[in-house]
């Protein structure tokens, strides 16, 4: 299959490009890093042909490990026959930027007797401000065609199609114009090159530092900080609300409709408990994880997370962390799997390590039914101040804060301990231009986000959820949950519970809830006997504080909850992203452990205070 | 001819100010520097700074088009003329 080379530095728009000419739906954020692995698809116009997307990167003169990684890769497609083309895209408002780097990969290309084209993007943005750029100039000057083209609009792209119908052949003699220039001396004649055909007026750099001056200004800057961050918390919590009540009612009420005209008994309890409970488990996370992704790629795409990551670098690298660990971070308040695979942004090895330390601590949104059960069940529904402050909404912040405090506190126990190089790289971020966020490609990121959860974890949940049910039903067919399989197992363990205040029951739901969190209620559901209690959680709070939990068993749970890492896709995502089982499987145990102590700390604390307050 | 003695830190050059990158401070990195040069720092560029943010944040230049964030780290090791320094123009 003949295939075509798409590369180009951070923040020049190729994947959007990319997803423009193949018509696939590939994340597109505008912060750098934020592609981090080579992307593949056919294009839309050429079926036979496939576009590979390679990282962005600064230069073909690697300073980290993962750069490194993605120009020996460049280097392999380049020595590859059935590669025939190179796009090499620019950024054509910031050419100095990106001018050493193109003049790098044609030399390479031309090394390899491979044909390159420049796409100079975002045509649009020169246009709508007046600045001017010479293409034919600088392709005179390079010895490449320059294409002037906008992703967001679309324009040039069939100009681009025409290049390569026809120039889809490899030249056998390789050579060039750069092909011996050492990279000194491209570096002066990019230098030369961007001033001589680049924009050369400044108009968007002064749109820019007007903005900035507002939004990393030392109040307005800070308010602008935390007002955003409410914003996004806000969508998790309260506007995601309806939309899971409606999925919630149209999972109880399909189930209330199908399971009647199921005659026989064992498979209409089947499909009332583990079938629609286990579907609805997670489906009703589905549009929390669309809000929080959606709102997430609004503030990528918009270039306002670069600014919070300059922002968060100071109180960051007190703990170990850098601005650049901020965005895995808050992703991890979603889900820690994307968390994990965006800590690649974070150059210093170190630092990345101490990213994934933090990630699992922080408290992602499968954390949040467990939180919102135990919640309900042991904090009173009171309200203060005229009913703006409630117990409830007040215990919810606190068991969150708690999580990031953890997350800081060990990354800053850790980096201070660890005898691993001290290797950070400074602190250099490109600050990439406001813009108006591209609503439809973060949509379609977050309905693939949204895919992904309900296909891969969504299949571990309905498998636990299903195996638990077989578990409690047989083999007495759910009349006795004591004398059950389920029962029997969770008294063999019971013991490892019993001196935090949890019966054999609360055993068995942390034990299932290591495939994931959130299966906790759904598994406590079916040993108390609810049916879709993941749907409806009053009756199960009724059960449980029908079944005299203590205080500080309901407390431990929080903190066990907000410690442990119950994630077998986490620690897997871990093992491959760090290249180390040890790694993960030392996190893994150290949370475990770390989670049971303070939750039997919890426990005697708060049962103690109990006793002493009367 | 800058001396040393004419050299100041980037990182000590003041919001709306502009001078021009005269070297590295010999204890950087081949690759940082390296890298800073692809990112236009090149001895004889003008940079200026254009914010620095509260709180020891890292500050905010303009090199050519493209705005980069540097903290006192990195800031510290590139040396800017100070008989080139003046208040930017371009703001």
């Amino acid at each position: 299959m003949n295939r075509v080379l798409l590369i180009g530095s951070p923040n020049s728009g190729k994947s959007s490009l990319f997803n423009r000419l193949t018509g696939l739906h590939q994340k597109v954020a505008n912060f750098p890093g934020i592609t981090v692995d080579v992307s593949s698809g056919a294009l839309a116009k050429m079926p036979d042909v496939e576009l590979l997307d390679f990282p962005g990167t600064y230069s073909l003169q690697p300073i980290s490990a993962e750069e490194e990684v993605a120009v020996e890769y460049f280097q392999r497609a380049l020595a590859d026959p059935e590669v025939r083309h190179v796009l090499c895209v620019v950024d054509a408002t910031r050419l100095e930027k990106s001018l050493y780097f193109t003049l790098q990969v044609t030399r390479e290309s031309q090394r390899h007797g491979k044909p390159i084209t420049i796409l100079a993007n975002m045509h649009d943005v020169l246009s709508a401000n007046g600045l001017s750029f010479d293409p034919e100039g600088l392709a005179r000057e390079v010895g490449a065609p320059v294409i002037l083209v906008s992703a967001r609009e679309g324009s040039g792209l069939d100009q681009v199609i025409e290049r390569l119908r026809s120039a889809l052949i490899s030249d056998d003699r390789a050579g060039g114009l750069w092909a011996d220039t050492p990279d000194a001396l491209l570096r002066g004649t990019a230098h030369q090159l961007a001033h001589k055909y680049g924009p050369s007026g400044d108009i968007l750099v002064r749109q820019q530092t007007r903005l900035d001056r507002f939004f990393l200004g030392t109040a307005t800057g800070g308010v602008a900080f935390f007002a955003i961050m409410l914003l996004l918390f806000q969508s998790i919590f309260t506007w995601s609300a309806p939309v899971m009540d409606a999925v919630e009612a149209g999972v109880v009420g399909l189930g209330e409709a199908l399971v009647p005209l199921i005659s026989n008994t064992v498979l209409a309890d089947f499909t009332s408990d583990a079938l629609f409970g286990g579907i609805g488990a997670f489906l009703v996370f589905v549009p929390q994880i669309f809000v929080l992704t959606f709102i997430i790629g609004l503030l990528e795409d918009s270039g306002y997370l670069a600014r919070a990551a300059l922002i968060c670098h100071r109180p960051l690298k007190i703990f170990g962390l850098t601005g650049k660990s901020f965005v895995p971070m808050l992703s991890g308040v979603a889900c820690a799997i994307p968390a994990v695979y965006a800590a690649r942004a974070v150059d210093s090895p170190r630092q990345r390590l101490m990213t994934y330390l933090a990630i699992p601590l922080m408290p992602c949104s499968a954390r949040l039914p467990v939180y919102a059960l135990l919640i309900a069940t042991f904090i009173p529904n009171d309200t203060v101040l005229f009913g703006l402050i409630g117990w409830q909404g007040v215990a919810m912040f606190s068991i969150y804060f708690f999580g990031m405090f953890c997350a800081l506190l060990v990354t800053g126990l850790v980096s201070r301990m660890s005898t691993l190089a001290k290797t950070e790289l400074p602190f250099v971020l490109e600050l990439p231009p406001y813009r108006l966020p591209s609503f439809r490609p973060i949509a379609r990121a977050a309905v693939n986000r949204c895919r992904h959860f309900v296909t891969k974890a969504g299949k571990v949940i309905l498998g636990v959820t299903v195996a638990v049910w077989v578990l409690g039903y047989f083999p007495n067919y759910g009349t006795d949950l004591a004398g059950s399989w389920l029962g029997t197992l969770g008294r063999f363990i019971e013991p490892v519970f019993a001196p935090i205040g949890l019966d054999w029951r609360y055993g068995v739901a942390i034990l299932s809830s290591f495939l994931a969190r959130e299966v906790f209620v759904g598994t406590l559901g079916t040993i108390f006997g609810i049916e879709g209690a993941e749907d409806n959680m009053l009756p199960l709070v009724d059960q449980i504080q029908a079944s005299a939990l203590p205080l500080g068993s309901g407390l431990a749970l929080l903190v066990f909850f907000a410690i442990a890492l119950q994630c077998v896709s986490t620690v897997a995502i871990l093992a491959r992203e760090s290249n180390s089982w040890r790694v993960a499987l030392t996190m893994l145990v150290s949370y475990l452990v770390a989670a049971y102590l303070a939750a039997l700390l919890t426990f005697n604390v708060t049962q103690g205070l109990v006793v002493f307050i009367g | 001819m800058t001396t040393s003695a004419d050299a100041t830190a980037l990182w000590h050059l003041a919001p709306g100010l502009q001078a021009t990158v005269v070297g590295f401070e010999d204890d950087l990195s081949e690759n940082y520097r390296i890298r800073l040069m692809e990112f236009g720092f090149h001895p004889g560029e003008v940079v200026t700074c254009l914010l620095s943010p509260g709180f020891g944040a890292p500050k905010v230049y303009r090199v050519s088009n493209t705005v980069f964030s540097l903290d006192s780290e990195i800031a510290e090791k590139v040396l800017m003329d100070t008989q080139s320094m003046m208040k930017s123009v371009a703001l």
